[in-house]
């Protein structure tokens, strides 16, 4: 079901899109906090000087700079690293959320980053952003579902939030794919194992699928790329025949991913058949240095091991 | 003697919006005095001698960064006609426009909710990059506190304005020398304030902020500007108008019983 063959970097892709919709809508802005390469906004700065501006190593600023211009019919997008820009939480919470004005917050980096660490990588993020109001957070898994979400996000009148992880992927969805913010996608269905996880991680969890498949393990997967706003009846539906259920997120396990499953199991009314729930999570750590991959494997989130906690850990081996 | 009559106009204006500061304070039992009647004059050079309001849809922008001042605002847009005399009383109570800090979102003439200090001046600096995008020549006013000034991004800002070069931008600086608890000198010292903003390529002008002649020669020079964003320090008393409350910590936050309000009100008469 993938197809490698498009096999792209979310960022770029991030960077891409951007041109080709400050081409098709001019009221499109960028700000960049020195960080134009890593989050790839340079091709909009060399493309439209004009509607581009540096603000130094000056989050805080940048984030009120965009309050200006959206307040004056401009639609900004700010990118940092997750961490950094939504660390200037006081910032966006009075300025973006309080007074509701449409910033479009871009925060690369999230979860296993490599080998520049803790510091760097965007662990909390969705936490943050989830929390405020006003605010809609998004996550994209593949290349086509970044365009879609920022096609959204541009039109949206209202503050956003979008994680973009660096990780390399392909294409899980076909051309014709239509975003719908709120709505968890059922990728691939099942009627009693499933994974539910969100960005790149995707990728880790359909090769741990397919090998639970060939041990005749029949596992399904749910993508959740609308964090906020959520609907907890449409993923109480996909889970109410559930079993066993996993959830995978790179992202401590307040308020994530695993939150939401959590929260649209405890607001339900109606009974579910789990046996076995479990959340791969960041468990109130921070990462560390180290390549992605080998990251990934020392703290469980590689295929294999996902695997495994569906033949062990759930005890469905054969 | 035009003049002398335009500058009694002025500051008997000054007085009745500072009744109305008081009637409202008075009213809602709490907010901030001392804070709101020192940027009056400020306030009512800006909206009434400027009118930088009378074409709402084609106006100046002006942010209250210093968010806790906003009651002197709200007496300016009541004596403006732009809220009335009924939403004036509802200042601080449930289901208010006139929320204890400004919200856009429940009064359309509030440009920026703030209250949460040193973020006024970075959205003024979006407003005065959009302006000139839009090739608008129109003007950004920021008003900040001198105890403001002690947040980070006023200076990740002053930086940026300075190093732009936005002539339209304009931050008038409430220095009435103090702050929450006490004088900014034994807090955390803003001086010198002059040097500060010269060294990040403003230009400064230094008056007296209830002096209606300085602060129309200040506005004048910030209009007439051809290369740099402008900083008028505006130097102020906390509490000005009202004898027991000038130059007062005490009275920046404290509620107005009935004897006191009885003779600030025949102070201001």
């Amino acid at each position: 079901m993938i197809n490698n063959a498009k096999k792209k970097a979310l960022r770029n892709v991030f960077g891409e899109h951007l041109v080709y919709l400050g081409k098709k809508n001019k009221k499109i802005c960028v700000i960049s906090c020195d960080l134009k390469s890593a989050t790839k906004t340079s091709n909009f700065f060399k493309v439209f000087p004009k509607r581009s501006f540096e603000v130094g190593i000056a989050e805080a600023n940048g984030l009120g700079v965009a309050t200006g211009l959206a307040l004056k019919g401009f639609i900004p997008i700010i990118s940092s690293f997750g961490t950094f820009i939504t660390g200037k939480f006081l910032e966006i919470r009075t300025s973006i959320s309080y007074n509701n004005v449409p910033v479009k917050i871009i925060g690369t980096h999230g979860g296993f980053i490599g080998k520049d660490g803790a510091t760097q990588s965007g662990t909390q993020d969705l936490s943050l952003m989830m929390s405020l109001p006003n605010f809609e957070v998004f996550q994209p898994c593949s290349p086509l579902e970044t365009e879609k979400i920022l096609d959204y996000v541009i039109k949206s009148n209202k503050p956003s939030y979008v994680r973009i992880c660096r990780n390399s992927v392909g294409e899980v969805y076909a051309k014709n794919f239509k975003f719908i913010p709120g709505k968890p996608k059922e990728l691939i269905k099942s009627k009693i194992n499933t994974i539910i996880s969100s960005g790149p991680l995707i990728f880790n969890c359909i090769d741990a699928i397919s090998h639970l498949s060939k041990k005749k393990i029949k596992v399904g997967l749910i993508n959740i790329n609308s964090i906020k706003p959520f609907d907890y009846e449409a993923l109480r539906q996909m889970l109410k025949s559930k079993k066993n259920i996993l959830i995978v997120e790179d992202h401590v396990s307040h308020g994530g991913i695993s939150s939401l499953v959590y929260e649209t199991i405890a607001k339900s009314k109606s009974k579910f058949k789990i046996l076995n729930i479990k959340s791969l999570n960041l468990d109130g750590k921070f990462s560390e240095s180290g390549n992605p991959s080998d990251l990934e494997k020392f703290n469980g989130f590689d295929s294999k091991n996902i695997a495994k906690i569906f033949y062990e850990k759930f005890n469905l081996a054969k | 003697m035009f003049k002398k009559n335009k500058e009694k106009k002025f500051y008997s204006l000054s007085r009745k919006i500072r009744a109305d500061i008081i009637g409202m304070l008075f009213k809602a039992q709490s907010g901030h005095s001392g804070p709101s009647l020192s940027i009056v004059e400020i306030l009512n050079y800006l909206f009434f001698e400027k009118k930088i309001y009378k074409n709402f849809n084609e106006r100046d922008h002006f942010i209250l960064s210093k968010g806790h001042a906003v009651p002197a605002l709200y007496s300016v847009l009541y004596n403006l006609n732009l809220i009335n005399k009924k939403e004036l009383s509802t200042f601080r109570d449930i289901g208010t426009k006139l929320q204890g800090h400004p919200d856009r979102t429940k009064l359309k003439y509030i440009e920026l909710g703030t209250g949460a200090l040193g973020q006024g001046l970075s959205v003024s600096i979006g407003f005065a990059l959009a302006n000139i995008i839009l090739k608008k020549n129109k003007k950004s006013f920021c008003l900040v506190g001198d105890g403001e000034i002690q947040e980070g991004q006023i200076w990740e800002a002053a930086m940026y304005a300075g190093a732009h070069n936005l002539k339209n931008l304009c931050v008038i600086l409430d220095n009435n020398r103090m702050q929450n608890e006490t004088y900014t000198t034994q807090t955390l010292n803003v001086m010198p304030l002059k040097n500060k903003w010269e060294a990040f390529n403003w230009k400064v002008l230094s008056i007296d902020g209830h002096s209606f002649p300085q602060i129309d020669e200040a506005f004048k020079k910030f209009y007439l500007e051809k290369n740099k964003p402008t900083v008028i320090i505006a130097n102020t008393i906390k509490g000005k108008g009202i004898s027991f409350m000038e130059n007062s910590a005490a009275w920046h936050s404290k509620v107005l019983d009935e004897k006191s309000y009885k003779i600030a009100k025949e102070e201001l008469v």
